[in-house]
């Protein structure tokens, strides 16, 4: 990512925004609407904990929500269950990761590309497939697993409950702790220099020396950036914790923010103040994460290609066959699992008189209420991805191409939501809206759910297209100025189609986007604008396993299947720094 | 050169290569002398560098063996392979390939930790060999702060340390700027006639190799064209690739004349001269039934053996007749570009010449720099 601070000097000449006022005046209008997204429901968030009314309520000003909601023990318990699960996950997803990408980019593992393309499906399926796919394998009671384990004599004992800490962990892992890890260092270790390697093996080290003295070593300031990745979102956990912790009272941030919103009476202000918390330490965070991934260094690059990776030997195999497992326990037991459970009677009863029935999907196809959920999600998918190609191409086009004022505070904007829990960007909407006169009639529409999905991924899609519009090389618009095109002759016939790819990209992203996550929007959504995956998740919750399994089928099919038919399509929907 | 008499340190035999059913060695035969300075020449994919990379170890063959002196390193009869690691060579990378997290200490000293020298001999070690590429007091500088010409001293510095028997350089100098890569050339040069390391060089530039080396080998499409000392093969060319290769070339095609005990006299069409005369020992590749008289042939002769002279009147032979496009002085030559037949090349010579642009030159071709060859299809 180059700064656009580096390009300044030489990009006088290139304002071509039609006059300087008329720049300005998009300049302002962008940081109005970024900042009205995106810092103004934080700013509530922090103003509101230290008031006691509730939302649309006269304030009230003190101390009392962050007195109440500090001498309440659930709330620590909550922040330090986070932290412990951060830490614990890390612990164990990213040495995994680093070496798992270390096989796949720099040995002769077999079928490295299909592999690849397994943590790719992984990284895509959505985390409510995931985690649904497991409960069905692992429910203590009623689990496929479980239930072989009870048969075979000398293990009858051994039971694995999901409900549990280490089923958390586990399914964090299987969903995106691992999957997220591998996208992203697999490129990096490829683009290494093979020589480095070989150099040491040429001075005397083996391979597995090698790996540890030189690889991961050199590799450092990129596993640094992946870390720091996953450590700034140990607060936005929220789907495992809910299905998983909340069945069993354990609570963590996004999930304890969600109980005291929706407690009756509502304890928003609390709420609010756990918020703030948060806020500050990601106030800390955020500049020094930012800081690291713009500065990120890649080793030397080398720009011949060779096949050159390390010979395994005999552990060859062995390695294939490690990797090949993790995909499977990735990939195909959610998957499977999910579309067993939709067509079976009784999931995980193969002895029933009728094992298998369709009644479940007609029954769904004829529930009302998954046609609105896949109405809605439709509806607020498709605009969060018009609306945020469009927006977002424009905020990157300004911030590579013009030497507007307010750059830089438009950059830091655009860099938060990547950081900010979806749960508290939910809350803060919910203020705003509720809070505001002029808002409220805006509440129970689905309006509010574009909003809040329209910044998921803002950090991503920017970045995506910043970086495309570096790439696309000045020359080719100042030709077209110089060949006698206007800026909007220019903008339209040269600029656009050449950005179309990269939009319709952003885009797909942002549709994915908002079909499967839900912490952003828990709290803004009525019965009438759920979405199919909030649907999911109180399906799940009411023990309606089977018309869950194929609710969450129809989300894996929005986001997953979009995923591949844009792969397809060329699309390389592939994720950078975010 | 001199060291014709050393046993050979390292015997390739009948070695084989393919990517993706694309050959990039095709079964070469070489035998490198004890401290000879051997080097593989070639544009790039014919073959150099995997030559190279599997005598280091870092590609398999597959087919033909390798020995280091006694020990068979790979051997495909034998079902044999030595990783790199246990192969005791150092290699200086294209990239130079140093570890951008360690020193330069740290770097230079890994080879020795890895074979359990540490503490003070491997210091003492490191300041040696430091000392010997003029790095000494850089030490604890970061390998990335340093400046190409001292990265590629580094990485020569890592690659000598454990004083591995034989030397493999891939394309070391292509990285630097062309004046620092002439006095790499030097140094390295000098360097390898202090430590006595067999050197394996690896380039594409003539230069380079005739410069540095004891013997070349000149590879083409995975094969060996030719294998001799500089001299050798750049006066002495076995193939048309080499001749074309190394250096610039006028060929003037014509038909052989006449045929002696000493000498070979061909007719030339179109530079003024009736005929030339060259030595019978200047005929390439004599064989069925060439030359005789009667058949077409191209001789072939080196711009630096052709003399420029403005008076035609001169009496010694294989005088030609040739147009001069443009003269260049360059401060220390003098550059002329002549056309002689259909060829134009360059002749340089150290004076001035009372010649104008346009105009005739007469040129003599000094018959020691002129051979024969079979005309090409």
């Amino acid at each position: 990512m180059a700064k656009t601070e580096t390009l300044s000097p030489t990009t006088v000449s290139r304002s071509w925004l039609p006059r300087l006022d008329g720049g300005t005046g998009l300049m302002a209008a962008l940081i109005g609407v970024m900042g009205f997204i995106v810092l103004y429901p934080l700013v509530l968030i922090l103003i509101n904990s230290f008031n006691t009314a509730t939302i649309a309520e006269p304030p009230v000003y003190g101390l009392k929500s962050w007195r109440d909601a500090f001498s309440e023990y659930g709330i620590w318990r909550s922040l330090w269950n986070s932290v412990k699960i951060g830490i614990v996950l890390q612990v164990i997803a990213l040495p995994m990761g680093i070496f798992v990408s270390w096989l796949l980019a720099r040995t002769n593992i077999l079928f490295a590309n299909v592999f690849e393309f397994g943590f790719w499906i992984s990284f895509f399926l959505p985390g409510l497939a995931t985690t649904f796919g497991w409960m069905l394998m692992l429910d203590p009671s009623t689990g496929l697993i479980n239930s072989w384990l009870r048969q075979v004599p000398l293990l009858g004992g051994l039971n694995f409950d999901i409900y549990s800490f280490a089923g958390i962990i586990w399914v964090h892992l299987v969903s995106n702790g691992l999957s997220t890890k591998v996208m992203l260092l697999t490129p990096a270790f490829r683009r290494m220099d093979a020589s480095m390697e070989e150099a040491s093996r040429m001075s005397g080290a083996s391979a597995f020396t090698t790996l540890w003295r030189i690889t991961v070593p050199a590799m450092t300031p990129v596993i640094v950036v992946v870390f720091l990745l996953s450590v700034i979102r140990i607060f936005s956990s929220f789907e495992i914790e809910l299905l998983l912790g909340v069945p069993w009272s354990f609570y963590v941030y996004s999930t304890k923010i969600v109980d005291l919103a929706r407690q009756e009476p509502p304890l928003v202000n609390q709420a609010a103040a756990l918020g703030s918390i948060i806020l500050l330490f990601l106030a800390a965070f955020i500049p020094l994460q930012r800081k690291l991934i713009t500065r990120r260094q890649f080793t030397t690059v080398t720009g011949q290609f060779r096949p050159r990776v390390i010979d395994l030997g005999a552990w060859r195999y062995p390695a294939t066959a490690f990797v090949a497992l993790v995909i499977f326990v990735l990939d195909v037991v959610p998957l499977l699992s999910v579309v067993g459970g939709s067509f079976m009677t009784r999931f995980g009863f193969f002895n029933l008189p009728k094992t298998w029935t369709l009644e479940y999907w007609k029954m769904a196809l004829n529930d009302p209420r998954i046609l609105q959920g896949l109405h809605n999600t439709l509806i607020v998918a498709v605009s969060a991805g018009l609306v945020g190609a469009v927006l977002f191409s424009l905020i990157g086009y300004v911030l590579v191409r013009t030497k507007l004022p307010g750059r830089a505070v438009l950059d830091s904007i655009c860099w938060l939501p990547s950081a900010i829990p979806g749960v508290l960007s939910g809350l803060g909407l919910l203020w705003m809206f509720l809070g505001t006169p002029v808002f409220r009639p805006f509440y129970g529409t689905l309006f509010l759910l574009v909003i809040a999905q329209m910044l998921g991924g803002v950090t991503l899609s920017t970045q995506i297209l910043k970086a495309n519009f570096i790439q696309l090389g000045k020359e080719l618009e100042e030709s077209s100025r110089m060949s006698g095109a206007g800026f909007w002759r220019t903008y339209l016939r040269i600029v656009f189609p050449l950005m179309a790819q990269t939009m319709v990209l952003v885009g797909v992203i942002k549709f994915m986007f908002a079909a499967q996550h839900n912490s952003a929007i828990i709290l803004l959504a009525t019965s009438e604008t759920r979405t199919l995956s909030l649907l999911a998740l109180d399906q799940v919750a009411a023990g309606y396993r089977e018309v869950a399994s194929i609710t969450i089928i129809m989300v894996t099919l929005l986001t997953l299947g979009l995923a591949i038919v844009a792969r397809s399509f060329g699309l390389k929907v592939g994720i950078r720094a975010e | 050169m001199a060291r014709t008499d050393h046993v050979s340190i390292l015997r390739i035999h009948n070695l084989y290569k393919t990517f993706d059913r694309v050959v990039a060695v095709n079964r070469i035969n070489l035998e490198i002398k004890e401290g000879e300075f051997f080097t593989l020449l070639g544009s790039s994919g014919c073959g150099k560098t995997t030559t190279l990379r599997m005598v280091g170890g870092l590609e398999k063959p597959d087919g033909g063996a390798i020995y280091l002196a006694d020990r068979c390193l790979v051997s495909d009869t034998q079902k044999l392979f030595v990783k790199p690691e246990k192969r005791d060579m150092g290699m200086v990378f294209q990239s130079y390939a140093l570890w951008p997290h360690m020193t330069v200490f740290e770097n230079v000293s890994y080879p020795l930790k890895l074979r359990g020298i540490r503490g003070a001999q491997a210091e003492k070690k490191v300041a040696e060999v430091l000392t010997l590429v003029g790095l000494s007091g850089l030490e604890e500088r970061q390998a990335p702060a340093l400046s190409g010409g001292q990265q590629q001293r580094v990485a020569l510095a890592r690659a000598l340390v454990f004083s591995p028997k034989v030397l493999l350089l891939d394309e070391p100098l292509s990285n630097l700027d062309a004046q620092l890569r002439e006095e790499m050339r030097r140094e390295l040069k000098a360097l390898q006639q202090r430590v006595h390391v067999t050197v394996i060089f690896v380039t594409h530039d003539q230069i380079e190799a005739l410069s540095l080396s004891d013997r070349i080998a000149i590879m083409k499409f995975g094969q060996l064209e030719q294998v001799g000392t500089p001299e050798e093969v750049y006066f002495h060319p076995a193939t048309p690739f080499v001749r074309d290769f190394l250096g610039k070339t006028f060929l003037l095609p014509g038909k052989i004349a006449t045929i002696s005990e000493q000498e070979v006299e061909v007719q030339v069409q179109g530079i003024g001269a009736s005929a030339l005369t060259l030595q019978r020992s200047h005929v390439i590749s004599p064989s069925n039934g060439f030359p005789s008289v009667g058949q077409t042939a191209m001789v072939a002769i080196r711009p630096e053996k052709i003399a420029l002279s403005n008076d035609g009147s001169d009496t010694r032979g294989n005088i030609v007749e040739g147009t001069l496009q443009a003269v260049q002085f360059l401060g220390d030559r003098y550059e002329y570009t002549v056309t002689l037949g259909e060829e134009t090349r360059v002749i340089v010579s150290p004076e001035a010449q009372q010649l104008r642009p346009g105009g005739k030159v007469f040129l003599q071709l000094k018959a020691e720099g002129m051979t024969l060859w079979p005309r090409e299809p």
